[in-house]
């Protein structure tokens, strides 16, 4: 061994040009390596910073009918389900270990209407307890102007990003109520109109929902604008308003309606003791109707019942906690909300967020192929320019072989040659690789483009490297050297006694 | 003792669509300790005959022993095994391995041999004050002269005591003198470790220091002259 490594050592300075070359290019893609390595994982940290933490949790429930998984930005704003049975689902969620927290939310599309304008826009609705969704997602936004709004207000919180395009199309910026235009915060397009901007402090939102045709159209007071921490591009299409009113706006059941309008005593008339709200749409359905005309208006005007959790939502979002098994636990929430009979179903963040999940996977993807082609490239160099030294030296090894050495020897010290190149190489583009990748988030490289972000892991580019992604550079270096190393041991291998007497 | 042992040899080179035969039927014993030299012109055949002694090149017919092993039929590990134990070279070239010094050079075998390193140098530097290269131990081949590498040559091929060392012209690349001291030291080393030499050659002054000579001819070997 220390014969091999003496002469495999020897002769890499023997070469040193040849060994210089095959050096660059290990030390280029153990860097690259390192470095790629570093981006996907800074990404994948990133992406759930984001989009996990900040935007829907590690997991989407939503109704059994709902066709498509995706729920955060469907084709042409395709309206997601109503869950009504949140209050058998609260107690199945309470009961999991590995459930951190959870959030039952509104999410559909609506139209934005504007007595301005002839054309109507359109604005994603995410209705939400405003005081539960602080605690679920304690840092996702900042509000720019205006402020939060107090527990049980009716509200809207409109995104920053919202407000330009909004502007752009239909000429009207939204400020909060009170509040006037803040230079810094006008777009680009709004600032070059900065003295006959035309102000609105309240938007008309007409729900949408396929299957309901009631959906209404209500003024909401702008409460605040806020802007996301990352992403702001894609989640800036969602405007927050309280959940009551988002109920009211899809023309969905309210917790008002169903507290005002099926009192104890009522339900032995209606025959709702059950709880059964299908069968307020059969015979009687007349006479609820009827009633709900009366309290409904009055439940709007007045304060949010206490439990808002009585009325229709459309997903509930779920954060784990660290270190749960993901796949267990999915399998298991299934289990028990289908047991529950809940209507619900389990889906992971990344199938329920769309292509937004779908673009973190290719782009890790396409990071993946890079690398991999650069090493592809690598090892076509490495294997010619060893192969040549193999020929170059046949009589050497001949010479070798003729004395008694062995193919096995003769292979020990081309692999000897390459595993000394890739370390002393591949070692220092894997240092560099981590100096880097320690050193690029102290730069707080920033950009404003949605897709980069993912690809930074954050509003700055956040590479992150851990013991194991180091490990598995080293493995992918030791397996590139193995692999470079082949085709020349064989070319060294193949080499006779004859063919070295033949040369001289 | 018969240390080698030939019978009906052929040896046949394939040349696009002809078969050019080198050896045609060769028969020979050698004896230990000899200090034999095969003579012939050139293309006659001598050097295919040691490349098959030296199991470098198989025979494509007959009967080859050394040291009373049939080597027609090995694999190339057993091969190696016999090259490495039985049979030192000594090549026309001098091929040395460039990246090793002398010492290292001459150890080489042994550390092949899986011989620990210690006893290995004690031999490496007992041959190297005996072909009288002290002085340069540590050299590189490169820093050498011709016959001083041949000399490095000779110390390695021998210092596995093997059985036999087969030499290739070993002073073609050699002045007269240089040349004439390769073949004395040869001779000290044949009379020393009662090695048995086995040199070809066509320099009619070299055939003075062999006990015994082998002509060859178009593949076979004729007569054999009456040795110096």
């Amino acid at each position: 061994m220390k014969l091999i490594a003496t002469i495999a050592w020897r002769n890499i300075l023997r070469h040193k040009g040849k060994s210089l070359v095959i050096g660059i290019i290990l030390f280029t893609g153990a860097f690259l390596m390192t470095l790629g390595n570093g981006v996907i994982s800074g990404m994948a940290r990133g992406i759930e910073k984001n989009i996990i933490e900040g935007f829907m949790g590690d997991i989407a429930l939503i109704s059994t009918a709902q066709k498509s998984d995706n729920i955060l930005l469907n084709l042409m704003g395709a309206s997601i389900e109503p869950i009504n049975t949140y209050k058998k689902i609260k107690p199945v969620l309470a009961a999991q270990p590995f459930i951190k927290s959870f959030l039952p939310v509104g999410k559909n599309l609506s139209m934005v209407l504007d007595e301005r304008s002839d054309t109507p826009g359109f604005a994603y609705l995410i209705g939400v307890d405003f005081a539960e969704y602080r605690k679920m997602f304690p840092d996702n936004f900042t509000v720019i102007e205006g402020s939060y709004p107090a527990p049980g207000e009716r509200a809207l919180l409109f995104p920053d990003f919202a407000r330009g395009e909004f502007y752009r199309y239909y000429n009207v910026w939204f400020v909060p109520e009170g509040g006037g235009a803040v230079k810094a915060n006008l777009s680009k397009e709004a600032l070059a109109d900065a003295d006959h901007l035309i102000l609105s402090s309240s938007a008309v939102l007409l729900g949408m929902s396929s299957g309901i045709n009631t959906t209404n159209d209500i003024r909401f007071p702008v409460r605040g604008v806020i802007k996301y921490r990352a992403l702001n591009q894609i989640f800036g299409h969602f405007c927050l308003v309280d959940i009551e009113a988002y109920r009211d706006c899809l023309g969905y059941f309210t917790a008002a309606d169903m507290a005002a309008q099926v009192p104890k005593e009522e339900k032995k008339l209606l025959g709702l003791e059950g709880g059964d709200l299908d069968s307020m749409f059969g015979e009687e359905a007349m006479v609820v109707a009827d009633y709900k005309k009366a309290p409904k208006k009055i439940a709007a005007e007045k304060a949010v019942p206490s439990d808002t959790e009585d009325g229709t939502y459309n997903v509930v979002f779920i954060r784990l906690v660290p270190g749960a098994g993901y796949d267990a636990a999915l399998e298991k929430l299934n289990r028990d909300l289908a047991a529950a009979g809940t209507g619900v179903k389990a889906v992971p963040w990344n199938k329920a967020s769309g292509p937004i999940g779908g673009m973190a996977v290719i782009i890790k993807g396409a990071l993946f192929v890079f690398v991999m082609l650069l090493f592809s490239v690598a090892i076509i160099i490495i294997v010619n320019t060893l192969s040549m030294a193999a020929m170059e030296r046949a009589s050497e090894i001949g010479m070798m072989r003729a004395i008694g050495a062995h193919k096995t020897f003769i292979a020990g010290m081309f692999l000897g040659e390459t595993a000394i190149l890739s370390a002393a190489f591949g070692g220092g583009g894997i240092i560099a690789g981590v100096i880097a990748v320690r050193v690029i988030p102290l730069l707080r490289i920033t950009t404003a483009n949605d897709m980069l972000q993912i690809l930074y892991g954050g509003n700055y580019f956040n590479p992150l490297l851990s013991v194991t992604g180091i490990l598995l550079t080293v493995l992918q270096l030791a397996l590139v050297t193995v692999i470079a190393a082949v085709y020349p041991m064989r070319v060294a291998t193949g080499i006779t006694p004859l063919d070295a007497i033949s040369r001289d | 003792m018969d240390i080698i042992n030939i019978k009906e040899l052929k040896k046949d080179y394939p040349l696009g669509d002809t078969i050019v035969p080198a050896l045609r039927g060769v028969d020979l014993t050698v004896a230990q300790g000899d200090f034999m030299s095969i003579i012939g012109p050139s293309g006659s055949g001598k050097t295919t005959l040691l490349n098959i002694i030296g199991c470098i090149d198989p025979a494509t017919s007959g009967s080859v022993q050394v040291g009373g092993r049939e080597i027609t039929d090995l694999t190339d590990r057993q091969i190696t095994e016999i090259r490495l134990n039985k049979i030192g070279f000594i090549f026309q070239t001098f091929n040395l391995i460039p990246v090793l010094d002398v010492l290292e050079n001459i150890e080489f075998p042994l550390l092949l041999m899986k011989r620990s390193p210690a006893e290995a140098r004690k031999r490496a530097e007992q041959l190297v004050e005996e072909v009288g290269l002290k002085d340069y131990a540590v050299h590189r081949p490169s820093e050498l002269s011709g016959g001083q590498r041949q000399r490095v040559a000779i110390a390695r091929a021998l210092v596995t005591k093997p059985d036999i060392v087969l030499a290739d012209e070993p002073t073609a690349n050699l002045d007269s003198v240089t040349g004439a001291s390769i073949l004395e030291l040869m001779k000290k080393m044949n009379e020393l470790e009662n090695t048995t030499f086995i040199f070809s050659t066509h320099d009619a002054n070299v055939l003075k220091y062999a006990c015994r000579i082998v002509k060859i001819k178009d593949g076979l070997i004729e007569k054999e002259p009456v040795a110096a």
